[in-house]
């Protein structure tokens, strides 16, 4: 800290003083990609489906069956789950099972091997298929937010080879700069899960020889189920 | 690590960049006339060195042999070109695309953000380290890469950590974490693709974002072949699957994750990171301890600017409107948070950057790794990034390296560049690299390390620009030379024609012409040609003046300027 104060030239005393210039300011009409007048299901549906989401446009009722149709084309057995408190999900644990789709308590591995010095994720890696719900979505880009708390794991959107993310009409941000002001009550009491990871299409990479492939380590499918709940 | 963008999808999802515009390119591979079946080996020509020891030449680094090297490799040449022209082009597009004319003004507001960052650094590390306390984060601070490695050593021993997975990160590969870890009994595995390929192949990354650009798809099918003990193949979709069952198995077992740091968010203590291929959550969600190595220098104060950096690093990067995963990170897992790390320790490192932000050099520092200017530097399409024989290569490397490095130890990277600006309108930070590129060389005289017959050329050639005459002689000289030794080389270069070409010049320019063909002079100077000229148009304005006497007398003015010249004469 002494080079970096010598640096700036600094009294050689003083604690460091907040700076006397303002901050620079977000200025929206430079950096804002989308407005909130826009039609933002329409262009979040449009984005997502550009940066290799696979995008159903669905009926809140339409929900379960969706979900469990998709499964069974994906020939799942297991699952995990995290779905908040989200209303339209509710019964899906139900419908799953009436498919013979086993949900996996990620919350409470089974007796052994939790006693083992096994990552907390790592059951999660053997299943079909994680769905959730998600924090928000941006409509500039595409993409959905994903952060961990009581209800949701890290491993969820990340472990399994398929994501299925349930994403409401109401969840749909314009743009990424409305997603960091939504939080600054949560900034201000310093409130803010371990992890949130903005996820903008599958898993890729182009390190071979610039070719392009999905699913190198995180799902190499993502499907987003939009409901318009408005 | 800098950019820890682990893939690189050259636009989103397939939808703009991919290969539309380039002909050369196909989407199965880019390198036209090099078939597949045929394996061919791929090298930058960096000697006997191996892995992570070709970014770390013996110093004083001389680039003329791996340069010269490079350019005699056309196949080198072509996957490098190919590779930067298309992200260069995909950069460009998907700029215009979304921000039209504010790209200018995004671009400056995000070099304010990073300055302003920068001038009060001092302030804003202080603020990050107590938030990110808070939050429950060990910091540490490290002076040089030899202390950065040691605390993760030790974090590395207390834990009796045996294998730790690692996403891209261009900080360790500066302090050499790998060999550190080594030491104390612990394997690090690489597991972006592209340095999980290179670590394989012992060979070492060349650009900051794409570490692998310089290879093709069948030396990678060979190095798995020999070292993952598959059957060969070169197709790409088969060699990540066999690197994703591979990596996934190394995941749960490891005890250790290590990653870099794209930004530090002051207000709120969080490490950034931004990657493609799911890796870089991997690393730092799975294992029980995650150590993120991040430069002093990443620092931004608000969560809110990330909006903006964001929004600037994944186009200049890879053309997409934001990478895959944006993981932002602040503290370990919490109590009632299911899984993620029960440890997590930010190592902050110096490593020469508290020298480079010095009032004079500070604006080098605003860099946020995106790779940009490599991809659009003429000369890093010629030469590859290992011929900067550094951990950052292109024109950021050629500014940042002697900085952080020393000058004395980097005498030529200066004057790797043709000085013509393309990495200044690439920025998205706006740094005037060929500022700096000036600057080093201006260093470079005035603390001696330039050879003398360069300074005693340089001063003869000052000199010479003081009166006339001389210049008018010097010219004459240069000239006169140089068609001497064209007409030498008769046998390429057809003698004294204003379209031949000096192909082997002597003195001070022998090296010059090694890999290039200066241009025969043509026999008279610029000024003599416009004498001449302006004899000629003279003549030609008096004959029609003497034609149209009459009509000059009509004109209104009666100022015309070429009537005027006309009659100077």
């Amino acid at each position: 800290m002494a080079r970096i104060r010598t640096a700036l030239e600094r009294d050689g005393h003083a604690p460091p003083q907040a700076p006397r210039e303002p901050v620079p300011v977000v200025d929206d009409a430079v950096a804002r990609l989308m407005e909130r007048g826009d039609d933002l299901l329409e262009a979040f549906v449009r984005n997502a489906g550009a940066v290799g989401f696979k995008v159903q446009r669905l009926a809140a009722d339409g929900l379960l069956k969706a979900i469990g149709t998709l499964l069974s084309e994906l020939q799942a057995k297991r699952v995990v789950i995290g779905v908040g408190t989200l209303p339209q999900a509710l019964g899906l644990r139900d419908a799953l099972r009436r498919r013979d789709i086993e949900v996996m308590d990620w919350k409470n591995p089974p007796a052994g091997e939790a006693s083992t010095n096994r990552s907390p994720m790592d059951g999660q890696f053997d299943v079909d298929a994680g769905i959730t719900d998600v924090h928000a979505a941006l409509a500039e880009t595409g993409s959905i937010i994903c952060c961990s708390d009581a209800g949701h794991s890290r491993g969820l959107s990340l472990a399994p080879p398929v994501h299925i993310a349930i994403v409401r009409k109401s969840d749909i941000l314009p743009d990424q700069i409305d997603f960091w002001r939504k939080r600054a009550g949560d900034i201000a009491k310093r409130d803010l899960p371990s992890s949130m990871a903005i996820i903008t299409g599958p898993s890729k990479t182009a390190d071979i020889e610039g070719i392009l492939i999905t699913g190198v380590h995180g799902p190499g499918a993502v499907h987003l189920m939009v409901i318009d709940d408005a | 690590m800098t950019t820890p963008h682990e893939g690189q999808p050259q636009a989103q999802s397939g939808a703009t960049l991919r290969t539309a515009d380039l002909p050369a390119a196909t989407a199965t591979g880019f390198v036209p006339g090099l078939s597949a079946s045929e394996p061919v080996a791929l090298t930058s020509s960096v000697g006997k060195l191996q892995g992570h020891d070709i970014l770390f030449p013996p110093l004083p680094y001389d680039i003329h042999a791996r340069a010269q090297a490079a350019t005699h490799d056309t196949q080198l040449q072509q996957f490098v070109h190919n590779a930067t022209y298309l992200k260069d082009q995909g950069r460009k597009r998907i700029f215009a695309a979304s921000f039209g004319e504010r790209y200018d003004a995004m671009r400056e507001l995000g070099g304010r953000i990073k300055q302003h960052a920068l001038d009060h650094l001092d302030y804003y590390l202080e603020e990050w380290i107590d938030r990110a306390t808070e939050a429950g984060v060990q910091v540490h601070f490290a002076r040089d890469g030899a202390e950065a490695n040691a605390i993760a050593s030790e974090i590395a021993q207390r834990q009796n950590a045996k294998l730790c997975v690692k996403s891209k990160s261009m900080v360790t590969e500066e302090t050499g974490l790998l060999d550190a870890l080594a030491k104390v009994g612990c394997e690090t595995i690489e597991t972006d693709l592209g340095e999980f390929i290179l670590q394989l192949d012992h060979d070492a990354p060349s650009h900051i974002v794409t570490p692998m650009i310089h290879k093709d798809r069948t030396a990678v099918g060979r190095a798995f072949a020999r070292e993952l003990g598959v059957p060969y193949t070169d197709d790409a979709t088969t060699l990540t699957q066999i690197a994703r069952n591979h990596l996934r198995q190394k995941y749960r077992q490891a005890d250790l994750g290590i990653s870099g740091g794209n930004f530090l968010v002051a207000e709120t203590g969080s490490v950034v990171i931004c990657t493609n291929e799911g890796n870089g959550r991997l690393c730092t969600s799975v294992p029980r301890t995650h150590i993120a190595f991040v430069g002093i220098e990443k620092i931004i104060p608000k969560l809110e600017h990330l909006s903006v950096m964001l929004k600037l690093l994944a186009r200049s990067s890879t053309a997409q409107p934001l990478t895959v995963y944006t993981h932002v990170m602040t503290g370990p897992r919490k109590a009632t948070e299911p899984d993620g790390p029960t440890e997590m320790h930010v190592v902050l490192v110096d490593n020469g950057r508290s020298e480079v932000l010095r009032a004079e050099t500070r604006e080098m520092l605003r860099c946020i790794r995106c790779g940009a200017c490599l991809n659009a530097c003429p000369v890093y399409r010629k030469i590859g990034g290992h011929a900067y024989g550094a951990v950052y290569s292109g024109p950021i490397g050629a500014i940042l390296t002697p900085m952080l490095r020393g000058l004395e130890n980097y005498p030529d990277l200066p004057h790797a560049s043709s000085l013509c600006g393309a990495c200044y309108e690439a920025c998205p930070v706006k740094i005037d690299i060929p500022k700096f590129l000036i600057k080093l060389k201006k260093f470079q005289h005035q603390r001696k390390l330039s050879s003398f017959t360069e300074r005693a050329i340089m001063k003869l050639w000052a000199v010479s620009l003081h009166w006339k005459w001389s210049y008018e002689l010097g010219g004459w000289a240069q000239r006169r030379m140089l068609r001497l030794q064209a007409k030498a080389g008769r046998d390429r270069a057809k003698p004294y024609s204003d379209r031949g070409y000096v192909k082997q010049a002597g003195g001070p320019l022998a090296g010059w012409t090694q890999e290039r063909d200066m241009p025969t002079p043509p026999s008279q100077g610029f000024r003599q040609w416009w004498r001449q000229e302006q004899v000629r148009a003279a003549g030609r304005k008096t004959a029609v003046e003497s034609g149209t006497a009459s009509h000059q007398h009509t004109s209104p003015d009666g100022c015309d300027d070429h009537a005027h010249q006309g009659s100077q004469h």
